[in-house]
C-alpha cells in the first residue's frame, strides 16, 4: 500500500525544518548568552568579540541543529506491522 | 503547465485535493508581470523599505553612524538613542510591540505583512524585476528554460546570476554595515583588509539573499515561515481576506464575445487563468482561501484588468471578509481589535515614557571587603567603599559624589582631580566616609550616596542615588 500523501514530507521541508528552526533558536541562545557573558572579560577568550560572537553562534547552531536532526529522525513513522503478519515472518 | 491550467473543471475543487499539490515535486513558478493599484502599492513599499535598509547605514548623527549596532562595544546607536546591555529590556519590549503590531494588522486586514512588507517578499520582488529585465516576462522565461542550452541561453542565465550575485553581495555588505562602521568596512573590503568575521558575514548574508530571493522564494513562505503557520489563529469572519467571489464567478468557462453567458449558465469567471499565472506562490485563488496565499493581490489587479476588458464589473477577486461573502455585514470594531489595540497603545505609551525617564547615569557602591571599619587618629570612624560611576549619556560630564544619612558625615576621595567621564565610561573611585562615633546610634547605619553632574545639576536624568551601610563599633 502506498503511503498516504499526508505522511510524505518533501525533502525541502525536512531540510528547512532542521536548519531553520535550529537557526532561530541558536540566534536566541546567542543573544541571551552574550548579553550575560562578555567573551573577553568573562570567558577570557583571546580573540575579537565579533569573532567570538560568530563562533559562539555557529556552535549553538551546530548543537541546536543536531537536536533538530534527532527530532526529525525519531519522528519518522515506524514500520507498520499488520495484525495478520506472524512474528516468525519478520 | 499551460494545459493543466486550462483543464480545470468547472466545479470548485475541495480543499483536500489542494493540500496534495503541496507535496508534489516543486515546479518553478514564473509569476506573470502585472500592473495595478496593489502592485503599485507594493513597488512603493519595496522602494521605501529597501531605501531604509540601504541608506540608513550611511547616515550620520552627532558625528557617528546614525544606526549602528556596535556589538564589540556592546552599545546600540539608533539615531539619538544609545542602548546599553542593561537597556536590553527596552529592545525586548520593542520586539513585543512589533509582534503585537503584526497581530493587530493581521486581525484587521489579513496578511498585509506578507504581501507588502516582509523582507522575503520585498527582496524576491526585486529579484523578479532583475529576472524579467534579463529574460523577459513569464512566456519568454518558460520558453528559455525549456530550450536546450545554447550560447544565448547561457549568456542570459549568466547575466541574470551575475546581477543577482552583485546585488546580493551589496546587500550582505549593507547588513554588516549595521554592525561595523560601513565607511571603514567598504575601504577595508576594497583593500582585502576586512577582518575574517566581517568578510564571512558579508558572504553569508549575501548568499542567504541570493538563495532565498533567487531560488527558494515561495518555499520560504510555505515551509519556513512560522507566521504563515499561525496567522490563521488571528483570523475571524471579519478579517479582510483576499477572496474569489464563487457565487458570482461560478460556473466558470470561456465564452464567445457578445454571447449571453447567463442564459448559457455561466458565471462571471471567464477562466482565463491569469490569476494563476500572476500568483507568486503558484496557487489558484478560486479554490478558496489557502495558507500559501500571501495576500500579494496580484490576482486582484490582473482580474480587474480582465473584467475591464470583457466589460464586467470589477471585484470578482477582491479584498473582502467572510461575513460579506456570506451575505452579512462586517464589524471593524470588535473585541479582538480592541484588545490588540489597547495592549499595543498602552505598551507603546509606557515604552515612550520609560525611554524618556531612563537614567543616563548609574552608580554602584561596594563596601571594602577587607575591613568593617577603622578608627582614625582623631577618634572618628572611617568606612571604605569603591564607588562605580557610569556615564550612559552621549556626552561627557563631570560628576560629584556626596553622601548623607549621618549628621556631620564627611566624604573623602583619594583623587583630587575632577571626576570627568566621557560617554560610556565606567570609573571605579575609592571613597572614604568619616563619621563621629557619637552620631552612630547602632552598629549599622543606612547612608545614601548621590551622584550628580556638576555641569547640569538640575537634570534629574544625570542624578542618581544609591543606598549603602555604614558600620561602626557597638555603641555603649
Amino acid at each position: 500500500m502506498p503511503s498516504s500523501p499526508a505522511l510524505t514530507v518533501p525533502k525541502a521541508q525536512k531540510i528547512m525544518a532542521v536548519l531553520w528552526s535550529s537557526f532561530l533558536v541558536s540566534s536566541l541562545a546567542s543573544i541571551l548568552f552574550f548579553f550575560t557573558f562578555d567573551p573577553q572579560t568573562a570567558l577570557h577568550l583571546d580573540i575579537s568579540k565579533m569573532a567570538a560572537y560568530s563562533i559562539g553562534f555557529f556552535l549553538f547552531w551546530l548543537t541546536t541543529g543536531l537536536s533538530s536532526l534527532l527530532t526529525l529522525y525519531f519522528s519518522t513513522p515506524l514500520p507498520q506491522v499488520s495484525s495478520s503478519t506472524h512474528i516468525d515472518e519478520l | 503547465m499551460k494545459s493543466s491550467e486550462e483543464n480545470h473543471t468547472t466545479q470548485s475543487i475541495p480543499l483536500e485535493t489542494v493540500q496534495e499539490s503541496l507535496y508534489a515535486k516543486r515546479e518553478k513558478i514564473y509569476p506573470r508581470q502585472v500592473l495595478g493599484l496593489f502592485s503599485r502599492l507594493r513597488i512603493t513599499s519595496v522602494f521605501t523599505l529597501l531605501g531604509i535598509y540601504y541608506i540608513f547605514p550611511w547616515l550620520t548623527w552627532d558625528g557617528r553612524q546614525a544606526v549602528l549596532l556596535d556589538l564589540p562595544a556592546r552599545k546600540f546607536y539608533i539615531f539619538g538613542l544609545t542602548f546599553w546591555p542593561q537597556d536590553m529590556i527596552f529592545l525586548a519590549f520593542l520586539l513585543i510591540m512589533a509582534g503585537l503590531t503584526l497581530f493587530f494588522f493581521t486581525a484587521l486586514a489579513g496578511r498585509l505583512w506578507c504581501g507588502f512588507a516582509c523582507p522575503q517578499t520585498v527582496w524576491t520582488e526585486v529579484f523578479l524585476w532583475m529576472e524579467r529585465w534579463v529574460e523577459g516576462d513569464r512566456p519568454q522565461q518558460m520558453k528559455l528554460d525549456k530550450a536546450p542550452m545554447s550560447a544565448r541561453k547561457f549568456r542570459l542565465k549568466a547575466t541574470k546570476h551575475a546581477i543577482w550575485i552583485f546585488f546580493a553581495a551589496y546587500t550582505g555588505l549593507t547588513f554588516v554595515g549595521f554592525f561595523s562602521p560601513i565607511r571603514e568596512l567598504c575601504v577595508n573590503l576594497w583593500h582585502f583588509n576586512a577582518s575574517t568575521t566581517e568578510t564571512f558575514w558579508v558572504f553569508f548574508y549575501g548568499f542567504a539573499t541570493y538563495g532565498n530571493a533567487g531560488w527558494l522564494r515561495e518555499q520560504i513562505c510555505i515551509y519556513m515561515c512560522p507566521y504563515a503557520r499561525f496567522q490563521s489563529a488571528m483570523f475571524d469572519k471579519d478579517t479582510m481576506v483576499l477572496a474569489y467571489d464563487t457565487q458570482r464567478g461560478e460556473p466558470r468557462g470561456s465564452r464567445k464575445r457578445g454571447e449571453d453567458y447567463k442564459t448559457a449558465g455561466l458565471g462571471d469567471c471567464v477562466n482565463c487563468t491569469m490569476c494563476v499565472q500572476v500568483c507568486p506562490t503558484g496557487i489558484d485563488i478560486r479554490n478558496g482561501l489557502q495558507y500559501q496565499c500571501i495576500s500579494c493581490s496580484a490576482c486582484i489587479d490582473i482580474c480587474d484588468e480582465v473584467m475591464d476588458k470583457v466589460g464586467y464589473p470589477r471585484g470578482l477577486i477582491r479584498y473582502t471578509t467572510q461575513n460579506i461573502l456570506e451575505g452579512g455585514h462586517t464589524h471593524v470594531f470588535r473585541l479582538r481589535i480592541f484588545i490588540y489595540g489597547f495592549l499595543l497603545l498602552s505598551l507603546f505609551l509606557g515604552w515612550m515614557y520609560a525611554i524618556s525617564q531612563r537614567s543616563l547615569v548609574e552608580l554602584d557602591v561596594m563596601r571594602d571587603r577587607n575591613s568593617l571599619f577603622k578608627e582614625t587618629e582623631t577618634g572618628f570612624i572611617e568606612n571604605v567603599y569603591v564607588v562605580k560611576l557610569m556615564n550612559l549619556d552621549e556626552h561627557a560630564h563631570s560628576f560629584q559624589i556626596t553622601a548623607k544619612g549621618i549628621d556631620g558625615l564627611q566624604l573623602e576621595l583619594n583623587q583630587t582631580s575632577e571626576l570627568k567621564l566621557v560617554s560610556g565610561e565606567i570609573l571605579d573611585v575609592p571613597v572614604r566616609l568619616i563619621a563621629d562615633p557619637k552620631q552612630l546610634k547602632q552598629r549599622s547605619t543606612d547612608v545614601s550616596f548621590q551622584m550628580q553632574a556638576t555641569d547640569a545639576p538640575t537634570n534629574p536624568k544625570l542624578t542618581t542615588v544609591e543606598q549603602a551601610r555604614f558600620l561602626g563599633p557597638i555603641t555603649r
